[in-house]
């Protein structure tokens, strides 16, 4: 086992410790657990990025090809994102109870998978890979902040002035956690299309069109309309509390399929970046 | 009753409600459309599909889902959106533009002004003086996060006039975006075009063999000719192996240079509005026909394919027909590969295999011939094999739409960004002799992207202002 590989299953310890701690924290109402778990999740940065900039050396590129790199990505960005949130905001540490779970299943997952580095194919190598990469990133970071935000809110108006209410008492009042996750949405919107735009600019580079319908280019859009209903329910109808909490919850698994499923289910130009077939 | 007419429709196509139906739509479309083959209805994949699912087949054929995003229904929903998209742009910009002229008087807003239009009163506790007021009211500011200035006797945390503009310019960069596309597709042209290492080729309809123009997509105007002036089968940058790369060159119409590079993926050839990237390469044989005297008759250039398909590796793109002494035959030219694993690779020493055929597809003659060598055809006439190189398909296409798409693309994701990051906020409050005690007069509003609210701001205001901050310290 190479020392970039224990590397990351210690960063998936760090990540497995902190899910614990924060439903034991969040379950019996111990604020040292959660910010003890913030803390973890913070540690476990630093041997992920240690072992991504060891592989980055070895295999020449950044993470962004097969789907250990791409989803060890998607990861980092993840419990960056929400550590800087539970830093600047220390009473928002608890909806690590929502994202956390799906760091640890996305890093787990990718440690199942082959960790081979792959090479650059001429398609790939370009510039514009770090810069689609990187928005593709932080918009799912944001989207999985945003699904965080919801699940914490919806959980504490189902339980009203029940259990887990009191549980969840150190969050911000509900319209603040509802507002926060509308801004991420909005922040996850304005990446996901600075990705779509910086793809569609590659893609005329590299092929000569900036947009086919090619499937993965086209669950991109898909995903950029799903949030755009989102906004408009949210802004132009007036849609708040639970509802809009759930609608934030299910939309943050499209994002997920669009980088990760589909190319894996579909037959794609793109496909290469996940390890599949490259046009 | 006609204006009438038009109000309503023009009252539904701006309804939040039509515009998220149209979202929705389009967004479940395109999904359904990824589960289905798309192409032509003879195309292998759509045909076994079709035969796979033949109750689906019915109700896609029917919407028309195998070309899901040229069918007539999705085009209809697309124009309807950027209907939608503008009119929501244009009741956007009102707005806009109404909080913009509050912006900007904000900005120059005085104590007076305060006095005249204020939205929260707070007391002030006998014991403050105006500077004691003035600077606690900015210190309970900034703990909810407004930095406010001092100016002209009124604090004030105002948003520049154009933090409102964001949502409009979004969604006219969307609008643009719309129309560009559309129009683009009128004016575009996109072409395969199949050159031979040091032949030129006319950049006109028939240099292609494949050409989708849009109807406005003029020829006229294109005086210019595309050469390919080198091959290298294995170039690399670097580290990256870039694969077989061609060099080519665009020219005018006087024949004189206009730009010359190697093109491969991420790095194609871009003259105006014209962008070339490879697509496919193959052999290419330059047969001379000579008659019985040995007098040169002119030159023809086969373009030849490489196939898994087929025995010898490689099959022509299209057979030449060439007049020999009066009858019409048809030369066949292959370039028998070398197998090597799963994959093809060019012998070391290339020979071609050159069949005559005549029109009806009987076998006159045929022999392998390296370059220089002579076959000789029934009428006593000669084909010479005078050279075997490759030849680049390129990818020719010229939009002029794209520059203006790219645009649309940065106007719309720069609202997007004002929308996302920067605050929509009037703030300002001053302090007012009120008898023998002072009141803190505030106006809000609060439009967007403020980390507080006016609730908020009452009760910390009045914390700080009238004491009971202070009683609660103690």
């Amino acid at each position: 086992m190479t020392t970039e590989i224990v590397l990351m299953w210690v960063a998936l310890t760090c990540y497995v410790v902190a899910t614990a701690l924060f439903i034991f924290g969040v379950t019996f109402t111990k604020d040292t657990l959660v910010r003890r778990a913030v803390g973890a999740s913070a540690l476990g940065l630093v041997p992920q990025i240690a072992a991504l900039a060891i592989r980055w050396v070895r295999v020449g590129h950044g993470p962004y090809i097969g789907y250990y790199e791409v989803t060890n990505g998607l990861v980092l960005f993840v419990v960056a994102v929400f550590v800087l949130v539970a830093w600047r905001n220390r009473r928002l540490s608890a909806v690590g109870v929502g994202i956390m779970p799906v760091a640890v299943l996305l890093l787990g997952g990718a440690m199942l998978a082959p960790k081979g580095g792959l090479p650059l194919t001429p398609n790939l190598a370009s510039y514009w890979l770090f810069i689609h990469v990187a928005f593709a990133n932080l918009a799912f970071a944001a989207f999985v902040a945003s699904f965080g935000l919801a699940i914490a809110y919806i959980v504490r108006k189902r339980s009203a002035n029940g259990t887990w209410a009191r549980r969840l008492a150190k969050l911000p009042a509900q319209e603040v956690l509802s507002e926060l996750t509308t801004r991420f949405v909005l922040a996850g919107f304005l990446f996901w299309g600075a990705m779509i735009v910086s793809g569609a600019i590659w893609a005329n580079q590299a092929w000569g069109r900036y947009w086919g319908w090619d499937p993965i280019e086209t669950w991109s859009l898909i995903v950029w309309v799903v949030y755009a209903i989102y906004l408009h329910l949210r802004f132009t109808r007036g849609w708040a509390g639970e509802r809009l909490a759930w609608f934030a919850v299910i939309a943050m698994p499209v994002s997920l399929f669009a980088l990760l499923g589909t190319p894996i289910v579909f037959n794609s130009i793109h496909g290469g970046y996940i390890g599949g077939k490259d046009g | 009753m006609i204006r009438r007419a038009v109000g309503r429709v023009i009252g539904f196509l701006r309804s939040t409600g039509f515009a998220i139906a149209l979202l929705a739509f389009t967004g479940v479309w395109s999904m359904v459309a990824t589960f289905v083959p798309q192409g032509d209805a003879y195309e292998p994949g759509v045909m076994a599909w079709a035969a796979a699912h033949p109750v689906a087949e019915k109700i896609t054929g029917f919407l028309g889902l195998h070309q899901a995003f040229t069918a007539p229904v999705f085009r209809v929903a697309v124009v309807a959106l950027a209907l939608s998209t503008g009119l929501c742009a244009w009741r956007r910009t009102s707005v806009a533009r109404a909080r913009a002229r509050s912006l900007r008087r904000a900005a120059m807003a005085s104590a007076e002004d305060l006095i005249a239009d204020h939205d929260l009163e707070i007391p002030c506790s006998r014991a403050l003086s105006r500077s004691e007021a003035e600077t606690r009211g900015a210190e309970a500011l900034l703990r909810l996060g407004l930095r406010t200035k001092f100016d002209h006797g009124v604090l004030a945390s105002v948003s520049p006039w154009w933090a409102v503009l964001g949502s409009p310019v979004f969604h006219w960069g969307l609008v643009a975006l719309i129309v560009v596309v559309l129009a683009g597709g009128l004016v575009r042209s996109e072409g395969l075009m199949g050159i031979a290492v040091g032949e030129t080729k006319r950049d006109a309809p028939e240099s292609y063999r494949v050409l989708e123009a849009g109807p406005l997509h003029s020829w006229k105007r294109i005086d210019r000719s595309i050469r390919v002036d080198g091959f290298e089968t294995d170039y690399q940058t670097g580290s990256i192996d870039r694969g077989p790369v061609p060099t080519v060159s665009v020219l005018d119409g006087k024949g004189q240079v206009i730009t010359t590079q190697r093109v491969y993926p991420n790095n194609p050839l871009q003259v105006g509005s014209l962008t070339i990237h490879p697509a496919e390469f193959g052999f290419a044989a330059i047969l001379t026909l000579l008659d019985k005297n040995g007098a040169d008759l002119g030159s023809q250039t086969e373009l030849i394919d490489i196939s898994q398909e087929t025995s010898s590796g490689t099959v022509p793109v299209e057979p030449l027909t060439l007049n020999d002494a009066g009858r019409q035959l048809v030369v066949a030219v292959t370039v028998p590969m070398e197998r090597s694993g799963e994959g093809l690779a060019a012998p070391q020493e290339r020979v071609a295999h050159v069949e005559v055929f005549t029109t009806d597809d009987v076998l006159v003659t045929d022999a392998m011939m390296a370059v220089g060598d002579e076959l000789m055809l029934p009428s006593g006439s000669k084909l010479r094999l005078r050279d075997l190189t490759f030849y680049s398909r390129l990818n020719v296409v010229d939009d002029p739409s794209v520059p203006l798409l790219y645009a649309a693309l940065a106007v719309a994701l720069a609202g997007l960004a004002v929308v996302v990051f920067v605050r929509q906020q009037i703030v300002l409050g001053a302090y007012v002799e009120d008898g023998d005690r002072g009141t803190f007069l505030m106006r809000l509003r609060l439009w967007k992207n403020v980390p507080t609210n006016r609730a908020e701001i009452e009760s910390e205001l009045t914390k700080a202002l009238n004491g009971q901050a202070d009683e609660e310290d103690r």
